[in-house]
């Protein structure tokens, strides 16, 4: 497939337009599939860093999946199988108007066992449903980041879901 | 409808009314929602955000700026560094050659040095230096007699087997024979320096002034002369034993001198000229009681006088 070039990244104003646009995305994407350990905004950087290095080679075309594959590489290059936690916080329900001690102490722990249930999930299913969920990014999107299919992503999405569910079942909160 | 078929479709957000109406209805649906509800909590953090461009920018310089130049500049290293060891090969042995310039008996000549600088040279003399960085380095190595007039510029050194003369733009003659060294400044200023047995020996020469190491002896005089008299083809001495006489005439003219009965250590004052042996030899010999002989092989026979 013909690629000319169409515009020459290596400008600094059209390089700066990139790194506004994708680089929170690029960084959640590492925190939700690798968690805080490895610090995913610096990895992130510098995978923008890598990005202008090879500025002259990459068209404006390719750099988010350049940005995407090379900074999960990174990431992989240091992380060895390390546990994933992701941090949860409290935040406002609307569907719950009032909270006694005690729904509040269930709520605490359905959120640690999902927290568990998070950190044990496939990578990919993981960062393909929070990123879906919780990011609001489209399939489409996703599949772009991932370099896969949107199938494969609504896939991920479910298969995440399914285990989500399986595992929180006792956690019924009425 | 399959319980399945409807989760898929929710979570595509693909329900269409009937079916979301479906899904309302099924055993666990709030758990569902609250599945994706609690998912929330687990929002990437919005404190630690990605830093915006400027600072980005400033990080990546701190790492980049090293790197980014070397990567050009490879290619340039590679050639520059063939280029050096060429260049160190051609030079090494092809250019640090000095220039030599000699004269043989009878024979005077004249060089001009890259800094404009000149050298006469007197007789039976040679100078050695080296022609590449020479307005940087004038340094120049003489055996016998030479006149120098130094063109203004870095320190102009005369290396002599007995001793260093430096100057700074002036004129001077440089005297180096058998245990006979002599400067004398002719113009502007000279530093001598040499050493006498072990002992170091420095003096600046200014305009008429000269040092004469004759023999370890050191004798200091006036000049009133404005150049050194070989130049105009004359030799003068005042109170020089024979033997450096008859040598400067032996360099002058070409000749074999033997002596016979001659004490070559008495003093002679006068001088002579180049044009002409026999007045040279008469005007040496008469003031010294000598006579001289001219075989017709062409040599000099001097003879101290009987009486």
């Amino acid at each position: 497939m013909e690629e000319k070039p169409i515009q020459n990244i290596c400008k600094e104003s059209i390089f700066e337009q990139i790194y506004n646009e994708h680089s929170k995305d690029l960084r959640n994407f590492l925190y939700y599939k690798y968690g805080d350990h490895c610090n995913p905004n610096d990895k992130a950087q510098d995978a923008f860093v890598k990005l202008w290095n090879n500025c002259s080679k990459i068209s404006f075309a390719k750099a988010k999946s350049f940005l995407f594959t090379v900074a999960n590489n990174m990431m992989l290059n240091e992380i060895k199988h390390q546990k994933v936690v992701l941090k949860h916080r409290q935040i406002q329900t609307k569907q719950y108007t009032y909270e006694t001690p005690e729904f509040i102490l269930e709520k605490d722990q359905f959120l640690e066992r999902y927290q568990e249930v998070l950190g044990n999930l496939k990578e990919e299913q993981r960062v393909a449903f929070l990123l879906n969920k919780v990011e609001g990014k489209k399939h489409e999107e996703i599949a772009e980041m991932l370099g896969i299919t949107r199938k494969v992503v609504e896939y991920r999405i479910y298969s995440a879901f399914n285990k989500l569910k399986s595992e929180l079942e006792g956690f019924k909160i009425k | 409808m399959d319980q399945d078929y409807l989760i898929k479709k929710w979570l595509n957000n693909d329900l269409s009314e009937a079916e979301m109406e479906a899904f309302k209805l099924l055993d666990d649906h709030e758990l569902y929602l609250d599945i994706i509800d609690a998912a929330q909590a687990f929002k990437a953090s919005n404190d630690e955000v990605m830093p915006d461009f400027n600072t980005f920018k400033q990080r990546y310089q701190k790492l980049n700026k090293p790197v980014k130049k070397l990567h050009w500049m490879n290619p340039l290293l590679k050639i520059a560094a063939i280029l050096v060891i060429v260049l160190g090969v051609y030079f090494t042995f092809f250019n640090s050659a000095k220039i030599t310039v000699e004269t043989l008996a009878n024979q005077k000549t004249s060089v001009e040095l890259p800094d404009a600088s000149s050298v006469m040279l007197n007789a039976l003399s040679s100078i050695k230096y080296q022609k590449r960085n020479w307005d940087n380095n004038r340094t120049l190595q003489l055996n016998g007699e030479a006149y120098f007039k130094v063109a203004k510029g870095s320190t102009f050194d005369v290396l002599t087997e007995e001793g260093l003369v430096s100057v700074v733009g002036t004129e001077f003659n440089v005297k180096q024979r058998d245990n006979y060294f002599e400067v004398i400044c002719f113009e502007g200023s000279v530093e001598v320096s040499l050493k006498v047995d072990t002992r170091d020996f420095e003096t600046i020469l200014i305009k008429g002034e000269s040092v004469l190491f004759l023999n370890s002896n050191l004798t200091e005089r006036t000049i009133s002369t404005l150049e050194p008299d070989w130049i105009s083809n004359r030799s003068i001495f005042s109170g020089i034993p024979l033997y450096e006489v008859f040598d400067e005439l032996m360099r002058q003219f070409a000749i074999d001198i033997s002596f016979n009965d001659v004490n070559l250590e008495r003093l002679f004052t006068g001088g002579f000229s180049h044009d002409s042996l026999e007045n040279a030899l008469t005007a040496i010999v008469q003031p010294m009681n000598l006579t001289y002989e001219l075989t017709p092989s062409k040599q000099v026979i001097i003879h101290g006088k009987k009486n």
